[in-house]
């Protein structure tokens, strides 16, 4: 039998701004305009029931997290202001603090920033005509990376739960 | 490109930051925390300028800083972030306003500018908009246009001569941050609103956020076949239709980088 545990539930809490996620009253409003429904079965009330039920130790590892389009229409649209949005972010923040399974391009992209200070590096690309072109080319200003004091900071930032 | 070509013509004045990193918005998934520092530091990189006014391109940019400028109003960790960036000899400076193409050129130059400044009016052509998400949502931080339904995209394409439609699924999501983990599904998101717009029957669809551009330009072969249909559509960011009616060179607004069908747009106008 499933138990509520209420010390992940009081986690997850205190990683959001409000605690107005008690106050969803199940209206389905953000499950019925979600992005991700449709395609993925995402179902932002149940999200919010679940949590705040306490059954919240298999969320981080569900894939359902990670099917939210960050659309916003959630947030938007509801009436109890329980931002369903804010909840998965911090559900997935969990589940990289819990070492559960996050796909690649996340933890991927946290390198390429700690490497670069960008998620990706700036690419070339081939117009209509087939010739490739970079940022030189097109007469941009090259991109400055940042100072060294920045991998240090970003690291310690990443440290930060 | 097109910003930077057409913005001068509009008496705006671009500077460049001295250094140039994420605004932190892939992070927040990972660790909110980190993705907030990144997009102070953006702010204090800002500072750095001198300017007090910081022009953001692209919707989820914009969403990310302007919604650390209502974290660090009252969050916990904000004084953790001023000190990571004091270390680094960086301040953060909380008055600077956050600009979005959309409102900078609707709210500050304004359609009547616009309307003065056009050389080649857009004159029989009808597309359709994509206004994007998070720059409309949500409202409680304050947002480039009204959440439910936004115009300001749409005024400012009629400035240019231009008409735009209405259509139902005008508010649906390009499907861009999905591509990080269900990237056949974020696909199919650009896939069923370009296949939306294409029965229009418009002359093409005109977005404001570059990651959207992504999906339906660059992207829009891959996602036709998400839904079986072989797409069409031309798709420009504003500043490269703004340009065109400013008579500006399609080179130099980056039209020829563009894979989806422009010349179809571009022959409309040159009529």
């Amino acid at each position: 039998m499933a138990k509520p545990n209420f010390e992940s539930r009081d986690k997850i809490l205190s990683k959001l701004k409000g605690k107005e996620l008690v106050n969803c009253f199940q209206c389905l409003k953000c499950t019925s305009g979600c992005t991700a429904l449709k395609l993925l079965e995402l179902k932002p009330h149940e999200i919010i029931k679940l949590v705040n039920l306490g059954f919240v130790d298999e969320l981080p590892s569900s894939d359902i997290i990670w099917t939210c389009v960050t659309c916003l229409k959630c947030v938007q649209r509801c009436p109890q202001k329980a931002s369903p949005y804010h909840v998965i972010i911090a559900l997935r923040n969990l589940a990289v603090e819990k070492e559960a399974k996050v796909p690649e391009t996340y933890m991927k992209i946290v390198s390429s920033i700690l490497e670069t200070g960008l998620a990706e590096p700036p690419q070339k690309i081939v117009t209509k005509k087939m010739k490739t072109v970079d940022r030189e080319c097109l007469k941009l200003p090259k991109i400055k990376p940042p100072r060294e004091s920045f991998q240090a900071s970003f690291m310690k930032a990443m440290e930060e739960k | 490109m097109s910003v930077r070509e057409t913005f001068p013509r509009l008496d705006i004045e671009l500077v460049d930051l001295s250094e140039v990193i994420c605004c932190g918005d892939p992070v927040k998934s990972v660790n909110e925390f980190a993705a907030n520092f990144l997009a102070v530091r953006v702010l204090a990189l800002v500072n750095l300028t001198g300017q007090d006014n910081l022009l953001v391109p692209c919707n989820r940019c914009h969403f990310t800083i302007s919604e650390v400028q209502e974290t660090m109003k009252n969050s916990k960790s904000a004084h953790k972030i001023i000190e990571l960036l004091k270390q680094e000899g960086l301040d953060y400076n909380s008055n600077i306003k956050v600009w979005h193409t959309i409102d900078i050129l609707h709210d500050l130059v304004g359609l009547e500018k616009l309307r003065q400044a056009v050389k080649k009016p857009l004159k029989d052509l009808k597309v359709a908009t994509h206004v994007g998400c998070q720059i409309i949502r949500y409202s409680d931080l304050q947002r480039v246009d009204d959440a439910e339904n936004p115009r300001k995209l749409d005024e400012l394409i009629n400035a240019l001569g231009a008409e735009t439609v209405d259509y139902a699924e005008k508010l649906d999501c390009c499907g861009a941050a999905l591509t990080r983990s269900h990237p056949d599904s974020a696909l199919s998101l650009a896939g069923s609103k370009l296949k939306a717009v294409q029965s229009l029957r418009v002359d093409g669809m005109v977005v404001s956020c570059p990651d959207c551009q992504l999906m339906f330009d660059a992207r829009q072969k891959e996602a036709g076949t998400t839904v079986g249909t072989k797409l069409n559509v031309p798709v420009v960011y504003y500043t490269q239709l703004l340009g065109l009616a400013l008579g500006i060179d399609e080179k130099k607004l980056g039209l020829d980088l563009n894979q989806s069908p422009v010349d179809q747009l571009q022959a409309k106008i040159c009529v």
